[in-house]
């Protein structure tokens, strides 16, 4: 394995200064593998099905425009009616939108987070975020977001691009806590692994035959090691590759059992408590996150993961959806991201790496302004979450425009950019938070974060993405 | 010096099996082998495209059924010199040619959604796989699949879509640069030849391809709504006047009956004749075509001389009979040159196996099938041949871009490592069925049990270790190291008692350790790389 920055400094003692003229950077392998993220990790959080932004971020009383009565005529009172009512989303309140004065409620159920954003003022709610020519089909929507091209199809995820620039085929930067390489995370000239459960995560042998595994690894790593040391381009990848990966194979599914060994039981029932009482799949996932994080702080043998993904399903809330009662849909949905990310920035703290670490969340659109019977069809913008202990807290962007008389002929909110910042509902545009994000957290240079996520290819200012704004301040 | 007069050797034989086919047999070799490359090339080349197109309710079960069709077709097997042996040779060669072309004409589902228009492109694509270059683009010009991914379909009188107008030049025809670094064409050629494919759509019901001559670009045409913020098109339809040896007037490509559903076939005409800055000028398409063939067939740098010979020997730069510059191709010397030689030298150059061809190829090799239906291997932890080669990173009728698929290095990383183990595990455990079954892995089947282990108490390492490889078609491939570590495996003694030793192959053994060799086998680097 590549050695880290982190390790190196660790290892050798050398002040950073120093090692600019040390000549590792002559060795393309090395220079490659001082990346710009440095010792800080990044979680990407999806919310699969499209969640309902309205009900995510609320407008919980009237100012400039009545947002409030435009919610409350979109979003009914009684059986099946949706409305959060204000004393409902009292305990939640999060700030007042800046353009329109309205008072803005998070959903009941992300307690979690409002409990993260008074305690520490480390969560960013950016309202409204989308991208022209909004596509109402989950597939078309979540591609445009998880590769930041909204208008021709591209191969690697918008993260993906940044660790094809970053890494190497001999570094495992990224990990996507699933069974399948997420689109954002899907890249060529690098590793990103797929572990589902870190317990379970090793390389496939004939389970008819175990005691023979260890002849087979020798064996392995004979044919690899042979391939690695040999002269021929193809085969050096091949091999090392393939040594890496039988490493991490070793290496990885041994961290569940030394973070279980050296965490508290106050951090691990935290953890369990989330994962019982809302079946949250992202406090179990979240919890494979931190372990992985541990492994890296501990330095464990092959382990150097920076970027991390995991998706939670469940928001395709077309009916149904619920409002804050225990056992309603979307309240779920909710407490368990709320609550997962409480648990997990806490977890954080305790581990002395929360100023270290950046959630973003995302789903691929939110939903119709006015309910069904008793839930939502699919939407243009919604909100999106950063958390973390760099994260300036408060509230981003415009709420969406959702007077009836505003939207669209489907019924969604409009996307739309001007020049005119005093424009009361200019869209945020995804593409500057994820900017934003990797300009002033992974450190991206601004030149490369610009050509990673292309401006739109069309002249329109008043309905196209065409002036990129990395610096959005929640960073 | 070879030609088509030289006799094929084993190394030989196995070159061109593993390269126009998936995985080279024992008893395709013995097809082939001591006859000339001409010969065997003429033969291989010469059949009639199958009607075979993927169909079903999504692109999942249309994705499945190609797969199947391939496993089935090219693991035939026939007694040497019989019909249906080389039917299954020739009918891999298609589908091989059906994937570059799939691959060269990148046209996914992400952005069609239809999977009976992707299905029609790919028949098309097999109708057209060997046959005449210039016809195939223009029926690509007109190929509904192609309209919607390219935005054919969104290109407007007054709104012209350059998109199909930059990837014709960029990846169909010409490339970006020629040989010595010049570009082929500039912005203005885009923009004039988007135009000719102004109005070209398809009707969403039928899925018929129709011109509405009141929606093309016509020369002179001007924008007459006033309020369109990017001008029109307009001018004279002349392309080329900085590139392509046209002079600096340019070309027109209106043919003289005039604008309409002539004209994009004349702009293939047209770019069919663009000539590079080489002294003297060769023909564009031509080298670049051929070059892409011979890094998909062979490997990624081949010397200029041996693109324009294959050209020179086929005529393709006139004729395009793509059909000629294979047979040429596959009989000139550069394509045997490291058939031989094992993946460990700085000079032998070779390709990383495309998933597909890792996946179908053990699967013809080891005359397995999948479940019918869903495409399923009955292994320990199972899983679809859709899942397979997703992980391994190549869901057909759904390339990644228009770029088709990284080639390569980029096949290669941790999770399409542990993808390709995956599946080879599946395969070394599908234990069980009866004899006749072919979703089970008979080991029996494809080696000569009783003449590895005779009796005799003779060593028989080193045989076992030969006879595996050379059943799955990459004997003389691993080096003296990686050959010594599979001996020791087998016997549980290191080098050179390995050697010494003789394995008893009772039921137990073969359970364990020769299905543990063949997974090894699978595994292993050179197993990759051909």
């Amino acid at each position: 394995m590549a050695i880290t920055r982190r390790q190196f400094l660790k290892r050798s003692g050398v002040a950073a200064g120093a090692m600019a003229s040390a000549g590792l950077f002559t060795n393309p392998l090395v220079r490659r593998a001082f990346a710009e993220i440095d010792d800080k990790y990044l979680v990407v959080i999806f919310l699969d099905g499209g969640n309902d932004g309205l009900n995510t971020v609320v407008p919980s009383g009237n100012a400039n425009y009545n947002l409030r009565d435009a919610y409350q005529a979109a979003r009914t009172l009684g059986p099946g009616g949706l409305q959060l009512s204000s004393g409902q989303l009292a305990g939640t309140s999060f700030g007042t939108d800046a353009n329109t004065a309205t008072p803005i409620a998070l959903h009941p159920g992300l307690s979690g987070l409002k409990y993260l954003q008074t305690t520490y003022n480390k969560v960013a709610v950016i309202q409204g975020c989308g991208y022209p020519d909004y596509n109402l089909s989950h597939e078309v929507s979540r591609q445009i977001w998880q590769t930041g091209y909204p208008f021709s199809p591209i191969q690697n995820g918008w993260v993906g691009r940044h660790l094809h620039d970053q890494y190497t085929l001999m570094q495992i930067p990224a990990v996507c806590v699933s069974n399948s390489i997420a689109p954002e995370f899907r890249t060529t000239g690098t590793n990103v692994l797929a572990i589902s459960r870190l317990s379970n995560f090793r390389f496939p042998y004939d389970r008819d035959h175990n005691p023979d595994n260890l002849n087979k690894d020798d064996a392995f790593n004979l044919l690899y090691g042979a391939a690695e040391g040999s002269a021929h381009a193809l085969s050096k990848v091949v091999g090392s590759v393939g040594k890496s990966t039988l490493l991490a194979t070793q290496s990885y599914r041994s961290l569940a059992g030394d973070w279980n060994s050296a965490r508290s039981d106050t951090i691990k029932n935290s953890y369990i408590d989330s994962i019982n009482d809302y079946g949250s799949g992202i406090a179990t996932r979240l919890r494979e996150v931190s372990r992985m994080i541990y492994g890296v702080e501990t330095g464990a043998t092959g382990v150097d993961c920076h970027f991390f993904q995991l998706s939670n399903g469940g928001y395709d809330t077309h009916s149904d959806q619920g409002t804050n009662g225990a056992n309603e849909q979307h309240y779920g949905l909710h407490r368990e991201l709320g609550d997962a990310i409480k648990v997990f920035y806490e977890d954080m703290i305790d581990l002395g790496t929360e100023s270290r670490v950046c959630i973003v969340v995302w789903s691929e659109f939110s939903r119709r302004i006015e309910q069904n019977d008793s839930g939502t069809d699919h939407g243009s913008q919604g909100p999106m979450f950063v958390v973390g202990g760099a994260v300036n807290g408060g509230l981003y962007g415009n709420h969406p425009d959702i007077r009836a008389n505003s939207l669209d002929d489907q019924g969604n909110t409009n996307y739309t950019q001007s020049s005119d910042p005093s424009d009361a509902f200019v869209s945020t545009d995804f593409r500057d938070v994820f900017g934003t994000i990797l300009l002033n957290w992974v450190d991206m240079d601004l030149g490369d974060v610009q050509a990673l996520l292309p401006t739109d290819p069309f002249v329109d200012p008043d309905h196209y993405w065409l002036t990129q704004n990395f610096n959005m301040g929640f960073l | 010096m070879g030609d088509k007069n030289s006799n094929l050797t084993s190394a030989d034989a196995h070159q061109l099996l593993r390269r126009t086919g998936f995985g080279a047999r024992p008893d395709q070799v013995a097809e082939i082998v001591n006859r000339t490359r001409g010969a065997v090339v003429a033969e291989l080349l010469n059949f009639k495209p199958t009607k075979f197109k993927p169909t079903g309710k999504s692109g999942y079960v249309a994705h499945n059924r190609w797969v199947k069709y391939m496993i089935v077709k090219s693991s035939k097997r026939g007694k040497a010199g019989t019909k249906k042996g080389l039917r299954g040779r020739q009918i891999a060669l298609q589908e091989k040619l059906v994937l570059f072309w799939h691959d060269h004409f990148a046209t996914g589902l992400s952005k069609v959604y239809s999977v009976k228009l992707m299905g029609r492109q790919n028949l098309l694509l097999r109708q057209h796989c060997k046959g005449n270059f210039k016809e195939f683009v223009k029926a690509i010009n007109m190929d509904a699949a192609m309209l919607e991914y390219l935005d054919t379909v969104r290109n407007h009188r007054f709104s012209p879509n350059e998109n199909y107008g930059r990837e014709l030049q960029e990846l169909f025809t010409l490339g970006v640069k020629d040989f010595l670094g010049a570009a082929n064409y500039d912005q203005e050629d885009i923009v004039q030849i988007a135009r000719a494919f102004t109005g070209w759509g398809y009707d969403y019901r039928s899925l018929k391809v129709g011109f509405d001559e009141f929606d093309h670009n016509v020369i002179g045409d001007a924008d007459d709504d006033g309020v369109n913020p990017q001008p029109p098109e307009t001018g004279d339809k002349v392309i080329y006047r900085n590139h392509g040896n046209f002079g600096s007037n340019g070309i027109s490509y209106v043919p003289v009956e005039g604008e309409g559903a002539t004209e994009i076939d004349n702009v293939i005409e047209v770019i069919l004749q663009h000539t590079d800055t080489d002294t003297p000028p060769r023909n564009t398409t031509a080298r670049h075509i051929a070059k892409k063939l011979f890094q998909y067939f062979t490997h990624t740098n081949p010397e200029t001389s041996v693109i324009d010979e294959v050209i020179g020997a086929s005529s393709f730069d006139s004729a395009w009979d793509i059909q000629a510059l294979l047979s040429a191709l596959f009989v000139h010397d550069a394509f045997y040159e490291t058939g031989e030689l094992a993946p460990f030298d700085s000079d032998t150059k070779k390709s990383v196996r495309w998933p597909i061809d890792y996946l179908v190829g053990t699967l013809a090799c080891l005359n397995m099938r999948l479940r019918t239906g869903d495409q399923y291997v009955d292994g320990q932890d199972g899983g679809t041949a859709y899942d397979y080669l997703g992980d391994m990173g190549q869901t057909l009728l759904d390339p990644p871009s228009v770029f088709g698929w990284d080639w390569e290095e980029a096949w290669i990383s941790s999770f399409s490592t542990l993808a390709r183990c995956s599946f080879a595990c599946d395969i070394v455990t599908a234990r069980g069925g009866t004899s006749k079954s072919k979703r089970y892995l008979q080991l029996g089947k494809v080696l000569d049990l009783a003449a590895l282990d005779d009796g005799s108490m003779s060593p028989n390492a080193v045989a076992i270790v030969d006879a595996v490889l050379a059943a799955m078609g990459i004997p003389g491939q691993l080096d003296t190291a990686q050959h010594k570590a599979l001996r020791t495996y087998l016997t549980g003694l290191a080098y050179p008692m390995s050697d010494a030793a003789h394995v008893n192959l009772t039921p137990d053994f073969i359970d364990e350790k020769l299905r543990g060799l063949l997974l090894l086998v699978l595994e292993s680097p050179a197993y990759h790389i051909h």
